[in-house]
């Protein structure tokens, strides 16, 4: 009975299967987070600090203190833009909505920018 | 037996982490304040925390020479050279010295068209008051600028501005010199390609992970509607070039219908109204950013010679919005016309 | 001889389709893509007779559940076939070249991830373009398949066992029975 019940064990070669099995899962996990681009995301940055990693796809209103005052970012439909700013020239208010790029109050030192997958920006860079 | 089947799992699985990661390059985009305007890192890595490590040290080699090279803040090398303007020779490090340099060599090209002496007269304009400034004053101004009046001592590593009032600008040129830096220390960080954008001063360097050169657009001057937050006039691919852009739309205001923007001929003192925008490209991010300036102000015709002279690339856009390039950018140019 | 090992095959079979019938009850987030729990017919069948008869039972298996199921010849059909094919080549070719270096849990282990692998391979090919879903899909079917293969091993096992001690028979290293008959 008990050599037969050992005859079809676990062998050496089984155990080894096993582990490299699992250390190949393991890695398949990591290297799937790593590939994997990230959807659309806004980042709020005032004086060179984040403040904000918010998803395009969720809408809300975000309020942030620059040294000017408080600079009202929207979120909306994919899009967003600065809805006001205490800054003299309103530049980055005209800029409107956008959905790659960035969008910089640079009086009240507010830098907000859209992190977009590799493949969907056309332009890696802008110049003029 | 066993040891050798073990042996090769061990193999097998590191072939297959090595091939795994080859494959696994990512492109990193960086983008924060400085240089009082928005500067992106674009880098091209397999690992987040080597691109995160060289797009720092980067950052950081940015605030390094923003502060020899800023004329507004108040302890940078160029604030002391103005303020010894006409008094003493001023000792700087090698970086400020070879921008200087290198504007003086841009200003021999253009004929005097770039001019880094130009500070006193860009002191009488105000693009945000929005006002202009008085004639006069700026007769009286016109005869402070002129690069031959900097005085540079490659021994002492020194730099004198020959006249009491005299004072120089790097805006023109200072952000295609860092963005060539800033290439330089990625590179020495391990980076093999990626992009240092300097607002628009932008420097290319190898290519994207699926081996396109990088794609730049080049912004309209006279964009259309609200909606297209970019509107792009063309295209341009590029591995191992710099490109910059000067135009009219930067900073500017209207007034009486007239459009006063901050490209000033350094012989007039008042904004050159030939061309809407003119690109650069060549190797080098500060000569792109300096001739970029000096081409504008010498406008379209006599612009394009120099740049046949020198061997430079470039688009115009003149005052009527007629696109022109060199020769050279047939094949690597894409048009976008609405 | 032949007709009784044709009564094993289709009993065999029986077992396998049963099985099959039971995994279509287990709900999955990813309906076309099934553990294999039939696999652990197959694995006993190449153990006591050998690969021919694993491959006819597997085909048997296939075949006969998608018509069952009312999948046939739609993409559940060809994932399976596809997978159960490779599984068993897989197995079929490991036992015959290193017949006694892994036991049925190793075989199974082995059996489950050709059996995922060549599903997923099939799937891309045929009908998801994107690496972006195999990507997302590869970690969760190499867990799976790990699982699986162990049970289905273990399992296995046991049931070679069982049968072995109410036979008398000593396991064929390769080829078995059905080949020389």
């Amino acid at each position: 009975m008990s050599s037969e019940r050992n005859k079809h064990g676990v062998t050496f070669a089984d155990r080894a299967l096993l582990v490299s099995l699992v250390l190949l899962t393991a890695y398949c996990f990591v290297f799937t987070k790593k590939a994997m681009p990230q959807g659309s995301e806004v980042k709020i940055e005032v004086s060179g600090t984040l403040l904000y990693t918010l998803p395009l796809s969720h809408d809300r209103t975000v309020t942030v203190q620059g040294p000017m005052g408080a600079t009202i970012v929207e979120i909306h439909a994919g899009k967003v833009r600065v809805k006001a700013s205490p800054c003299h020239n309103r530049i980055c208010v005209h800029q409107g909505w956008i959905d790659s790029g960035a969008v910089v109050c640079l009086p009240n030192r507010v830098l907000v920018t859209i992190t977009t997958p590799g493949r969907q920006g056309e332009f890696d860079g802008i110049t003029g | 037996m066993k040891i050798v089947i073990y042996r090769a799992l061990v193999l097998i699985l590191l072939l297959c982490y090595s091939s795994c990661t080859h494959g696994g390059e990512k492109v990193f985009k960086k983008s924060r304040l400085a240089m009082d305007t928005v500067v992106t890192l674009t880098v091209v890595s397999s690992a987040e925390q080597d691109a995160e490590a060289a797009i720092n040290k980067a950052f950081a080699e940015i605030d390094r020479l923003s502060k020899l090279l800023d004329h507004f803040s108040k302890d940078s090398e160029v604030t002391l050279i103005n303020r010894s303007a006409g008094l003493k020779p001023v000792s700087v490090s090698k970086e400020t010295f070879e921008v200087i340099g290198k504007a003086l060599y841009v200003s021999e090209k253009t004929f005097g068209a770039f001019d880094i002496t130009v500070g006193p007269l860009m002191d009488l304009w105000d693009f945000r008051e929005e006002s202009l400034p008085d004639s006069a004053v700026l007769k009286e101004k016109l005869s402070l600028v002129g690069y031959r009046g900097i005085i540079l001592n490659a021994a002492k590593r020194t730099v004198l501005l020959k006249r009491k009032g005299m004072a120089i600008d790097l805006g023109g040129i200072a952000k295609g010199y860092i963005a060539d830096k800033v290439v330089e220390v990625l590179k020495s960080n391990g980076i093999k390609a990626g992009i240092a954008a300097m607002a628009g001063d932008i420097k290319a360097f190898g290519r994207r992970p699926d081996g396109k050169p990088w794609r730049i657009g080049i912004k309209n001057p006279r964009p259309a509607g609200k909606e297209n937050g970019d509107d792009i006039i063309a295209a341009v691919d590029l591995t191992d070039t710099a490109i910059s852009t000067a135009g009219d739309y930067e900073r500017y205001f209207i007034k009486n219908n007239v459009r006063y923007h901050h490209i000033l001929d350094p012989k007039t003192g008042y904004p050159a109204n030939e061309c809407r925008s003119v690109s650069i490209i060549t190797a080098d991010g500060v000569y792109t950013d300096g001739f970029d300036n000096g081409i504008f102000v010498l406008g379209p015709k006599r612009g394009r010679e120099v740049l046949g002279k020198l061997g430079l690339d470039g688009i115009i856009v003149d005052s009527a919005g007629n696109i022109t390039f060199t020769d050279a950018m047939k094949g690597k140019l894409e048009l976008r016309e609405k | 001889m032949e007709s009784q090992d044709r009564y094993r095959i289709a009993l065999l079979s029986a077992y396998a389709l049963a099985l099959n019938g039971f995994e279509t009850l287990i709900p999955s987030p990813i309906p076309w893509l099934k553990p294999g729990l039939a696999n652990i017919v197959t694995l006993v069948t190449l153990h006591l007779y050998g690969f021919r008869a694993a491959l006819t039972v597997t085909l048997i298996r296939t075949l006969l559940g998608s018509l069952f199921l009312g999948t046939f010849l739609g993409p559940a059909f060809f994932l399976s076939m596809g997978g159960g094919i490779a599984g068993t080549l897989a197995m079929g070719l490991i036992t015959a070249l290193f017949p006694r270096l892994f036991s049925p849990l190793g075989v199974s282990l082995i059996g489950a991830f050709f059996h995922n692998m060549g599903q997923l391979f099939l799937a891309y090919l045929l009908f998801i373009q994107r690496i972006e879903a195999v990507l997302v899909v590869m970690p969760i079917l190499a867990t799976t398949g790990i699982l699986t293969g162990a049970v289905n091993g273990v399992a296995g096992r046991y049931l070679i066992e069982a049968i072995e001690s109410r036979e008398g028979m000593s396991p064929p290293s390769s080829g078995g029975d059905i080949l020389h008959s």
